[in-house]
């Protein structure tokens, strides 16, 4: 693992995608306009169904923006990448691509979402920690994901049936954590709820790592 | 064509089957103990005599020699009936008179029913009546403080008599050890997965995949018995429970692990991708069953202060059939896991031959 490595090849990552500025335009618009349908559906936004939906449009922005990422390379691409780094090292640029861009989307669907029905969240700090976490665990799970459903045909089904069930866990304690946040419940342990959240955070991570160079080799 | 087959390789397949019969005709044919079904009136006022009818479950009332029975305030406020009357061998009425004194109690409280005879021993029914109390003095005359004959015990083997559960605590047998044999599957995909990974061995993936499938066939069954279970007694077939819906996700998981073996045609790299994503879904199961269930509350026994297997639920004449049953269907799997393999060479071999 050379962080030279990293760099470039997080270097390359920004530099495609503001050379193909439609792949991301089409990523922020998905979001822009499932909020805009959601407002105008639901007019009046209750705190518990803007953190809903904040995770829900989230998970298929995320999931669009990281299968783009590993799917987008062709396989010759893979083979000099190959012979070029070790598999740390792709994989943590690739994790931590995901992670920037999926924090980018969640700004900008907070700031979407904050202008249209306005912005519930009593508890910045837990938000924040909250959802922090719980970006890092989607973007740890989509990565492993899509290197296993990259070069197959039917790869982005593939991607959703594989990972949506995967991200359930991570999910569900993150619109519980965020929940809170709001001051819609009030739980004096929900700091638990993080810890358990980082908890699962590191051991997915761990066996990203431990697994990533048997699954890659393809 | 001579291949020998080797009998003494197979003596578990026989104990597996043996052992299946032995729960199953055992854990349906041992009946319950004798306990308490209801009690009418529900409730009472101090200083009154009242008429219990019991309804009495497996009792034998008539035949069952000497009946008695108290009601119990605490540890030492009892009071015997003073007159007992059975009228068939699963009903009874008793009649006791309330001391209208209540020592230091106020409001209103639960009594216990205590029931004895000969052939049934003792059976306990917790909350039988609601007492409501009445300026009451507070001397404490007229109850016992201790029953003064002994309690007679039950001999035979007989399975716990419990409420709300009744007759269904046999499933004890199938869904919990259901899902222990489950686990003990999916370890052994789990392993062949890892063994996979490092010696790379085309029959591993093999093995592996057979012990999922089995594994999963086994978590549905499971599934199916709980939730038969639970119309029973939580009267649902799904609840909101933590522990149910985690599993529901961990099968999901699963499920997809199939879908994923399906969709990719290339034998090698669907035996790898398969095999990372099978160790990959085993470590996110286990937050998901084995640690949020324990951190919430639960309906399940183990979870949110319920107590977990080795309590009171599971005594020794359960045990006598539960740990077997786990043994017999992990033998089971096992033997159609290595069906599966079976089947799987077998095929393999044809599709390379023509």
């Amino acid at each position: 693992m050379q962080f030279t490595n990293i760099q470039s090849i997080l270097q390359k990552e920004l530099a495609i995608e503001f050379r193909q500025k439609f792949a991301v335009g089409g990523v922020f618009l998905f979001s822009a306009t499932v909020v805009f349908l959601l407002y105008k559906t639901f007019n009046n936004i209750s705190p518990r169904e803007w953190v809903l939906l904040l995770w829900i449009i989230m998970l298929f922005t995320g999931l669009q923006a990281v299968v783009k990422s590993f799917l987008q390379e062709k396989q010759e691409t893979w083979m000099y990448y190959y012979s070029l780094f070790d598999a740390t090292s792709l994989l943590v640029a690739k994790l931590l691509y995901n992670l920037l861009f999926l924090i980018i989307v969640f700004l900008f669907t907070v700031l979407c979402l904050a202008i249209f029905s306005g912005f519930p969240v009593r508890d910045i700090t837990l938000f924040s920690v909250g959802s922090g976490m719980g970006l890092l665990g989607l973007s740890v799970i989509f990565t492993f994901v899509s290197v296993m459903a990259a070069s197959e045909r039917a790869s982005s089904i593939l991607m959703s049936v594989l990972s949506l069930p995967l991200t359930l866990p991570v999910l569900l304690l993150l619109i519980k954590v965020t929940t809170v946040s709001t001051g819609l419940l009030a739980d004096t342990a929900v700091y638990d709820d993080v810890v358990l959240l980082a908890g699962i955070n590191s051991i997915l991570l761990g066996s990203t790592f431990l697994l990533f160079p048997y699954v890659w080799r393809s | 064509m001579s291949e020998r087959i080797n009998i003494k390789g197979m003596w578990w397949k026989g104990l597996g089957v043996v052992l299946f019969l032995y729960v199953i005709v055992g854990g349906m044919m041992i009946p319950l103990k004798p306990g308490i079904l209801s009690i009418q009136p529900g409730n009472a006022v101090n200083g009154d005599t009242v008429k219990l009818e019991v309804t009495g479950y497996n009792t034998h009332f008539l035949s069952g020699g000497d009946l008695r029975t108290w009601l119990k305030l605490d540890s030492s406020h009892f009071i015997q009936a003073f007159q007992i009357q059975a009228t068939g061998e699963t009903m009874c009425k008793a009649t006791f008179a309330i001391p209208s004194s209540m020592a230091s109690y106020t409001g209103v409280q639960p009594l216990t029913l205590i029931l004895d005879n000969e052939v049934d021993g003792y059976s306990i029914q917790p909350n039988a009546i609601f007492l409501a109390i009445n300026d009451s003095l507070s001397t404490g005359e007229g109850w016992d403080s201790s029953i003064d004959e002994p309690l007679h015990a039950m001999g035979q083997i007989r399975f716990p008599y419990r409420n709300i559960l009744h007759e269904t605590i046999r499933n004890t047998f199938f869904h919990i050890a259901l899902w222990f044999a489950m686990f003990l599957l999916l370890l052994a995909g789990l392993w062949h997965a890892v063994m996979y990974l490092r010696q790379g061995l085309p029959q591993q993936d093999i093995q592996s995949a057979a012990y999922h499938k089995v594994a999963i066939l086994f978590g549905l069954l499971g599934i199916a018995t709980g939730s038969v279970w639970a119309k029973f007694t939580w009267n649902t077939f799904w609840t909101t429970d933590v522990k149910l819906n985690m599993t529901a996700v961990a099968m999901l998981i699963y499920l997809a692990y199939l879908i994923l073996r399906n969709t990719i045609a290339d034998e090698d790299k669907r035996a790898r991708v398969s095999a990372g994503y099978s160790i990959f879904a085993f470590i996110a199961l286990i937050p998901l069953v084995f640690v949020i269930p324990r951190l919430t509350d639960s309906l399940h026994p183990g979870n949110g202060g319920n107590p977990a297997l080795g309590g009171e639920d599971l005594d020794n004449t359960l045990r006598l059939f539960f740990y077997p049953s786990i043994l017999a269907l992990t033998l089971l799997g096992n033997w159609m896991a290595t069906l599966l393999i079976r089947y799987e060479k077998i095929r393999e071999k044809m599709f390379y031959h023509s």
